[in-house]
């Protein structure tokens, strides 16, 4: 048989494609299921760091059936808001938003060409009255996303962060990091300014008796400052469009934050001109 | 197994080393090398692409109009690409891995080793040695891609497959061992310890 | 400025050889000298400047979820669509090069065709599918920029590699390993832009 006329050729490739097109569809559509899953169950187990209900390590050893009832026994209440802070919609209790989700909101967020229309910020709360809220934004290489848990009183309860190719071992330990995640305990976001948080070297002191200082600054990552700064605008701009929500969502307390020591940690903000990565 | 079948599978792990004599398919290696566990998923997918498409394809090698062999070639390593990036998706236990590895388990379509020992042998052979052969290259590939994981992971992270080891002893992580020059430079180093014991792959 | 900007990031910071060792194979084997380094770094702008809008086009219009049929994401199909694409406009770029072009041709020997599986090629439509660009000058600019990141980065190496055979190397390093141990050197040099923020 001559293998190289012309409709033996154009024949051969179109069984080939259509044979490898038929094999694909095929899998893709059997494993869709289980992907949806793992990645439903990674978002879940991400959230739930965030509130501290254990570590991520933790939740990947559990598996996805049981990070999923863990979230379903914890999870009080979610919905979406608006900018302005009113409440926009319901999210059933067992959904949850994936990170391309995240990406079109963090669109509408922005405006401009690529919105597709009015933001609707998902917020999670938990029975034990932590609020999970989402940020998302671009990192070195790619997106970086992650949760972020507040307590009632609009401090922070804890933070996990994803991404999608930053460095490994330098911008990667936005997520690998637990100490990083770590140093958001506790700190206070300035909701309603114009600098919401800042992720700066040296901005975490501790005071004169050793104690973290209260405020909206953490340290940046040594030899990662692309992407210390990409999140923080990822922070910036998803806190911003929360603040309305969190400023009305919260019972008025007296607050206490130490003004003078903010002022101070800024001006460590121009020694971060570090060579990145 | 016969002579010739053992030194299919055991001359491209050592003696034929696909990156350090043939100098194929560094192209998406070294940046999975930063951990060991990238770097054994890595290693085991392209063995099993390597296998599996020197396989289908030495079953085909009759076949095959001689003007779109690379496109035929292509489409079935990149099938099995797919599925495999496809099956790491979706198994609990590989899905973090996957998502660390993102583009690179793509660019296994065009990593020389495969498309290079399809042309070089699966066309020319019969289906099993064609299929050992595959699985031999990927196996030194992969041998490669574990030693300088490695020692990345030792002295960039100071742990081996996530397990604290240096880190203990107050060992401050060496940055620049995970930036990706310092890859090439081991893997230089690498050649030359190769090169310094078998003498006969010097170059003049 | 967003362009400019997205421009020389893509040719220094982000870098296909030194940030991502895209192209490795041919980048190690074609630089032997300067002549030839550079033809194969025109074939690999062109090819890039060529397939990554289009790649782009079919990514957008075609494969991306709900793009072609509401509720149908071919997004699994990407990798194939994209090699077939490159692997077509590398086959017209060679048959192009034959005709008008035989000294070229020759010397680049068996690594035109070769372009197609050139990581750096395909890997520039990977990363264009996950930096989902806007609007289609970007991917056009990203093309350029990596294309001549790339041809700056194998031309200098073959200069190097040109210098170098006067030089006394081990003998077990010669070749291969010091190339590698020199690529490694020269990516530390280019790391340095990464601090620049434009």
């Amino acid at each position: 048989m001559n293998t190289n006329s012309n409709i033996y050729t154009v024949i051969y490739t179109t069984v080939i494609v259509v044979i490898v097109a038929a094999v694909l569809a095929f899998v893709s559509q059997s494993l869709k299921g289980n992907q949806q899953a793992n990645e439903k169950a990674d978002t879940i187990s991400q959230m739930l760091t965030a509130a501290q209900f254990g570590t991520k390590a933790d939740f990947q050893k559990m598996g996805n059936k049981a990070v999923l009832a863990r979230y379903a026994e914890e999870i009080a209440e979610a919905f979406t808001v608006s900018p302005d802070g009113s409440r926009t919609g319901d999210i059933a209790l067992d959904e949850v938003f994936s990170p391309s989700l995240l990406k079109r909101q963090n669109y509408n967020i922005k405006g401009g060409q690529n919105a597709t229309g009015a933001p609707e910020l998902p917020v999670f709360i938990f029975k034990n009255g932590k609020k999970v809220v989402p940020v998302y934004g671009a990192g070195l290489w790619g997106p970086v996303w992650g949760y972020i848990a507040f307590n009632e009183d609009n401090s922070i309860a804890g933070a996990y962060f994803d991404h999608e190719s930053e460095t490994a071992g330098l911008g990667a330990k936005i997520k690998d990091d637990p100490a990083f995640q770590a140093e958001f305990i506790g700190e206070k976001p300035s909701l309603g300014e114009s600098k919401v948080f800042e992720i700066v070297k040296g901005g975490s002191p501790k005071d004169t008796e050793n104690k973290e200082v209260i405020d909206n600054k953490i340290d940046a990552i040594t030899g990662a400052t692309m992407t210390s700064k990409g999140l923080e605008a990822a922070i910036n701009t998803w806190l911003g469009a929360y603040s309305a929500y969190l400023l009305s969502a919260t019972p008025k307390v007296e607050e206490e934050v130490p003004a003078e020591v903010n002022e101070e940690a800024v001006e460590g903000e121009e020694t971060t001109k570090t060579v990145e990565e | 197994m016969n002579a010739k079948l053992k030194e299919t599978l055991l001359n491209p792990i050592f003696k034929n080393n696909p990156i350090t004599v043939l100098v194929l398919g560094i192209c998406s290696s070294l940046a999975v090398t930063v951990t060991m566990k990238g770097a054994l998923v890595m290693a085991l997918s392209v063995i099993v692409v390597t296998g599996v498409s020197s396989l289908i394809l030495s079953l085909l090698r009759n076949t095959i109009p001689s003007r779109v062999r690379i496109i035929v070639q292509l489409v079935v390593v990149a099938m099995m690409v797919i599925l495999v990036d496809q099956v790491l998706k979706s198994f609990e236990a590989t899905y973090a891995i996957d998502k660390q590895l993102s583009v690179y388990i793509g660019l296994i379509i065009t990593n020389c080793i495969v498309m290079g020992r399809i042309e070089a042998f699966a066309l020319g052979n019969k289906p099993w040695p064609s299929f050992l052969d595959g699985v031999a290259n990927g196996a030194g590939y992969g041998m490669i891609l574990l030693i300088v994981a490695f020692f990345r992971e030792l002295l960039g992270s100071g742990t081996l497959f996530g397990f604290d080891i240096l880190n203990r002893f107050g060992y401050v992580p060496n940055n620049l061992v995970i930036l990706p020059p310092f890859a090439l430079i081991l893997l230089g180093c690498i050649v030359w310890v190769q090169r310094s014991i078998q003498k006969d792959l010097q170059e003049k | 400025m967003e362009y400019l900007s997205l421009f020389v990031k893509s040719i220094f910071v982000d870098n296909m050889i030194f940030a991502y060792f895209l192209g490795m194979c041919s980048f190690l084997a074609v630089s032997k000298n300067v002549k030839t380094a550079a033809g194969l770094g025109l074939a690999v702008i062109f090819v890039l400047l060529v397939t990554l809008p289009i790649n782009w086009l079919l990514n957008t219009y075609v494969l991306a979820p709900d793009a072609l049929i509401e509720g149908v994401d071919l997004s699994f199909l990407s990798f194939i669509i994209f090699i077939a694409v490159i692997a077509a406009i590398v086959q017209i770029v060679e048959m192009v090069v034959e005709k008008f072009s035989p000294s070229l041709y020759s010397s680049l020997g068996i690594f035109l065709p070769l372009i197609a599986v050139n990581c750096a090629i395909l890997g520039g439509s990977l990363f264009m599918q996950q930096r989902d660009f806007m609007n289609f000058a970007e991917p056009v600019v990203y093309a350029l920029g990596s294309g001549i990141g790339w041809f700056l980065a194998i031309v200098s190496l073959a200069a190097i590699r040109e210098k170098m055979a006067y030089s006394n190397v081990p003998p077990a390093l010669k070749g291969l390993g010091i190339t590698f141990i020199t690529v490694g050197l020269m990516g530390m040099a280019f790391m340095t832009f990464m601090g620049i923020s434009l």
